[in-house]
């Protein structure tokens, strides 16, 4: 056989700088495009070998050469910009108007009357969510109506290859589709927005609203299904999962009452991937929406969600939203948007040091220009 | 066929129970003697292995009847121990063991050269030179082993049991023995006390004195021939089909009046008169044999020990290096080697002819050994390296002896999965072994395969050993309902015997959940339920799990030429090298029977070799691989 010259394919450098270098965020964007990149218990597993040095799999992932400042140029408008939560539009606290919505949501079920309404309205035909099993392995779920939709509310904490789903669905002809995306998620569906190779354009038109989460970690399902076996909780009874404003701990709700986990323990299940995100608002969605957990006022404001809207597509499902009642909003308490951003600045200062923990060199951010002036920012702040 | 010869040597020695174990080169022997079971009233059975086929037939010769037992090279290795003790008890009625070698390692995963238990085990060896000897000398090595009461070990080759020549037939016998064990007279008494190899030394001396009795025969057999001028300026020493070899050697080079050949049909141990003789006529020597310098060393000590008397010898062989010392000979390195000797030109070819066929070869497509087009095996291999992959944690398969050995010995055929590969049921010991090795910081999961008939061949010991010793292996049976790698004879998993007669079959699943395996089945060609079973195997800790994969072999009597489906390539469908495929049917599954239109740029079904199990259908990530029912013929 004649073997080819020596330029890596795509397969190799995604496995040498993401998968192999601890990158990789189980997102799925490089899954169901070929039979080579699969998903098995939130790893990425590449199956056979490809040669082909200009693949799908490398094209879309969000932990290799992200091009921040143009992705921003060509999906934001930099009038919005900041350089801690990326483009604000607008700025809410929010909920779902429904009460018995509110009732199944983690906080204020915003997200889940969002995509709602984009179904209900024809805007999308199907919406990716991400969706568990009794062992809470996560993958991606296709939800046509409201009931699949409110049945996979809530926060799951742990990896979901929803952007897979999303892949599959969308080589289906099934019509157009709406994304529940984690920040790493949003980044994958925003660079395929950009379209780097002509033959998926079609594919990626299908994609009409990507809502992300707010994310801090995510946790690896095998070893998370590991602590909560120390723990003696079946995976199967838990109902739902929170993270009190101001403790250092993971509440498990289950059938038979809670039950507390200390962060020492969850924080030996963080993905090792998610030390090196620096995005906490999912910066790329169309609306961006997470709880509204701030130490004085937590009581007050559990219920409620915080909303970043970003985009034009995000402001006008939003507006439809207030315009048809669905969801409320309300004044945000002084300084809340500023403890947003600090918290964001910390994200992003912690993952920058342990990135350049692992690359050895502040010149080089693995997947990340160290050109990039938003990212430079935070770089002097480091160094000082 | 020279195995024919050897059957009917046995038959016109009126041979009255016939066993073997099946591996190439050797099968034939038992296929043809169980085709006239019935008309030549013998008992002629497959045996689960090399060891119990001696065991069987060792019994018929205590009962006095005339048996032969038949084995590849390495069956002999299998078979040793009870050899050990059989050669020390002796025997009663004549018992032949057939060892068919496989020198090169043609149809083999080793060249080993069984001549040597002849003389650890010190016992006659006999060696056939040509196709009628094949006949001739099975036949007398009956009486032989009557005359001494003790067993025969007569050698083939390859080239000896598959090649074919003309054979003159002799007479069948028209008198059938009666069995009769009789063990009532003094443990000394070699017909009527009992058949036991103690005393030791006592039956040591008995046994040796047996084998002088054979030298002594050896001196004035037939069989040992020479050919040449009375006083050769060489002397060829050679056997088996190496005395083929020599000869054309001899003729291509026109030395038929300077060199003679003295072929040696009794090799072991070599009649000594006879050997000083011929030694005593020339000062060189050449020894010309296949494998190992048996032949050599013993015809080298014999000649030391009569230095006195015949002078110094200079010897040529594998010693030396006038022949390689591994692999096949034939006529072309024994006339090169003994061009240089006789100091005469030789040239194989032409040196234009050399290199218009070097820029020939240059032209063929590289092509490695593979499974047939609906090969069970591949679908199964496609399924363990997927689970593996999944896994993560870089397990890996202790592969086995079978056709399926082809995943070890061509990598991209096992799809990586299967880095070792020893004797039959050796892969289960390995894995055995490997599971035990975690508290040394080695914690792959260990998966091994074994085919049907290798299961009961020589694996149960090894699961057995699994079991007890807690070693968490996943144990895998590519059960395909036959031996199907020596040509589908039958094993105890079937309900019918080497002679066609109904038997109750062993089941393989039984004996793993008795000896309290987890055990599943899977259909090999159900990819997604084959790789979801093995995954779970490969996760639960702790015990044994046995996974038998069910799937007729694609060349079975009973299979072969049916197709379950009808297999095309919708070719719009088809990505072929774009991403989203990359050709993974052609380039990575790689059945033979897909084949890629480089004009197009698409993968083809090529309709003629395809078998039609439409497991490449299950693989297509474009679903353009279309798979419809086929018509039944």
């Amino acid at each position: 056989m004649v073997s080819k010259a020596a330029k890596p394919s795509s397969q190799e450098i995604l496995k040498k700088n993401v998968l192999n270098a601890d990158l990789c965020t189980g997102c799925g964007a490089c899954v169901n495009l070929c039979p080579y990149q699969v998903i098995y218990h939130d790893r990425t597993v590449q199956l056979h070998r490809c040669d082909l040095d200009d693949g799908k799999c490398r094209a879309f992932c969000p932990r290799w050469e992200i091009d921040l400042d143009l992705l921003r140029s060509s999906l934001c408008d930099s009038a919005d910009l900041t350089t801690e939560i990326g483009a604000v539009k607008g700025y809410y606290l929010s909920r779902a108007a429904d009460p018995k919505l509110r009732e199944i949501a983690q906080h204020g079920g915003t997200v889940t009357a969002l995509m709602e309404l984009a179904l209900t309205e024809g805007l999308i035909d199907s919406a990716v969510v991400s969706a568990g099993n009794q062992q809470r392995e996560q993958s991606g779920f296709k939800a046509k109506d409201k009931t699949s939709l409110r049945e996979n509310a809530g926060s799951k904490f742990v990896v979901s290859p929803t952007v897979a789903a999303f892949n599959q669905i969308a080589a289906e002809n099934s019509g157009n589709i709406g994304v529940v995306a984690t920040p790493c998620q949003a980044l994958a569906l925003a660079k395929m927005r950009l379209k780097p190779l002509q033959d998926d354009a079609g594919h990626i038109d299908k994609l009409k609203i990507v809502i992300g989460l707010f994310c801090g970690w995510t946790v690896s399902q095998e070893k998370f299904q590991a602590l909560l076996l120390l723990n003696n909780i079946d995976p199967a009874t838990i109902t739902g999962m929170d993270i009190p404003a101001g403790k250092t701990a993971l509440v498990i709700k289950t059938g038979s009452g809670e039950k507390i986990i200390s962060f020492d323990h969850v924080e030996s299940c963080i993905r090792e991937a998610c030390r090196y995100c620096l995005d906490s608002t999912a910066e790329f969605a169309d609306v961006s929406v997470g709880s509204a957990r701030f130490g004085n006022e937590w009581e007050e404001m559990r219920g409620w969600n915080q909303m970043i809207v970003r985009t034009a597509r995000g402001s006008q499902l939003v507006d439809l939203a207030l315009h048809r009642g669905i969801l409320e909003v309300r004044k945000a308490p002084n300084g809340i948007l500023k403890e947003l951003k600090e918290a964001a600045a910390e994200k992003k200062r912690t993952a920058l040091k342990n990135i350049i923990r692992k690359s050895g060199s502040a010149k080089n951010l693995l997947y990340l220009e160290s050109s990039d002036p938003f990212v430079n920012k935070f770089l002097e702040k480091i160094k000082r | 066929m020279g195995n024919e010869a050897i059957a009917r040597g046995a038959l016109e020695a009126g041979v009255n129970v016939a066993s073997g174990y099946p591996g190439t080169p050797s099968s034939e022997i038992i296929e043809s003697l169980a085709i006239v079971a019935k008309a030549r009233n013998l008992y002629v059975e497959w045996s689960t292995n090399e060891k119990v086929a001696l065991e069987v037939a060792a019994a018929a010769s205590f009962a006095g009847l005339r048996s032969l037992c038949a084995m590849k090279q390495n069956g002999v290795n299998v078979a040793s121990d009870f050899l050990l003790h059989l050669a020390s008890s002796g025997t009663r009625g004549g018992i032949v063991l057939v060892t068919c070698e496989d020198p090169g390692a043609l149809s083999s995963v080793n060249e080993g050269d069984s001549r040597y238990f002849a003389r650890m085990l010190e016992i006659p060896l006999l060696e056939p030179a040509n196709f009628q000897e094949a006949k001739d000398l099975t036949r007398w090595a009956f009486e032989l082993s009557e005359e001494i009461r003790n067993i025969v070990v007569l050698r083939s080759v390859t080239r000896m049991s598959h090649a074919s020549g003309n054979v003159i037939c002799g007479k069948l016998p028209v008198k059938f023995r009666k069995a009769h064990f009789v063990y009532d007279g003094s443990i000394m008494d070699p017909l009527r006390g009992p058949v036991i190899s103690t005393p030791v030394v006592a039956k040591h001396t008995l046994q040796q004195e047996k084998l002088k009795r054979a030298t002594a025969i050896f001196e004035n057999s037939p069989f040992n021939t020479y050919s040449g001028p009375k006083k050769p300026e060489l002397l060829l020493i050679t056997s088996s089909a190496c005395f083929l070899y020599s000869r054309e050697a001899i003729g291509m080079l026109e030395l038929q009046k300077r060199v003679g050949i003295l072929k040696l049909c009794c090799t072991w141990p070599l009649p000594p008169k006879l050997l000083k003789k011929h030694l005593n006529s020339a000062g060189k020597i050449m020894i010309v044999e296949e494998v190992l310098p048996f032949l050599e060393e013993n015809v080298k000590t014999l000649a030391a020990g009569m230095a006195g008397e015949i002078g110094i010898k200079k010897f040529y062989g594998k010693m030396d290096g006038t022949l390689p010392s591994v692999g096949e000979l034939n006529p072309d390195i024994v006339a090169a080697a003994l061009a240089k000797i006789v100091k005469v030109k030789y040239k194989t070819l032409s040196t234009a002819y050399t290199k218009e066929l070097r820029k020939a070869a240059a032209l063929i497509p590289a092509r490695e050994l593979t499974f047939c087009p609906g090969c069970p095996h591949r679908a199964s291999f496609w399924s363990i390296h997927n689970a593996i992959a999944l896994d993560g944690r870089e397990g890996f398969v202790c592969g086995d002896i079978g056709c399926y050995a082809m995943g070890a010995l061509f990598p991209a055929t096992g799809y990586h999965t299967t880095p070792t590969l020893h004797s039959m049921g050796s892969g289960t010991g390995l894995a055995s072994g490997f599971a035990k090795l975690a508290a040394f910081g080695f914690d792959k999961p260990i998966l091994t395969v074994c085919g049907d008939s290798t299961f009961y061949h020589a694996v149960i010991p090894a699961l057995i050993n699994a079991q007890h010793n807690r070693a968490d292996i996943t144990f895998i049976v590519l059960d395909n309902s036959g031996t199907a790698m020596t040509g589908f004879q039958p094993h105890p998993g079937l309900t019918v015997s080497a002679m066609g007669e109904a038997v109750p079959s062993v089941d393989i699943a039984g004996i793993c959940k008795a000896i309290g395996a987890n055990v599943a089945i899977s259909d090999p060609f159900d990819l997604e339920g084959t790789c979801k079973i093995l995954n779970s195997f490969l996760a639960d800790k702790g015990s044994l799990n046995v996974l038998i994969m069910r799937q007729i072999c694609a060349l079975s009597p009973e299979k072969k030429g049916k197709k379950i489906f009808d297999v095309q390539v919708n070719e719009a469908l088809c990505l072929g090298e774009s991403c989203g495929c990359n050709r993974l049917c052609t380039r990575i599954f790689r059945c033979p029977a897909l084949t890629w239109d480089r004009s197009k740029k698409k993968a083809v079904v090529d309709e003629v070799i395809c078998a039609g199990c439409g497991v490449c259908y299950s693989i297509c990530p474009q679903k353009a691989i279309i798979r419809t029912e086929a018509k039944k013929k």
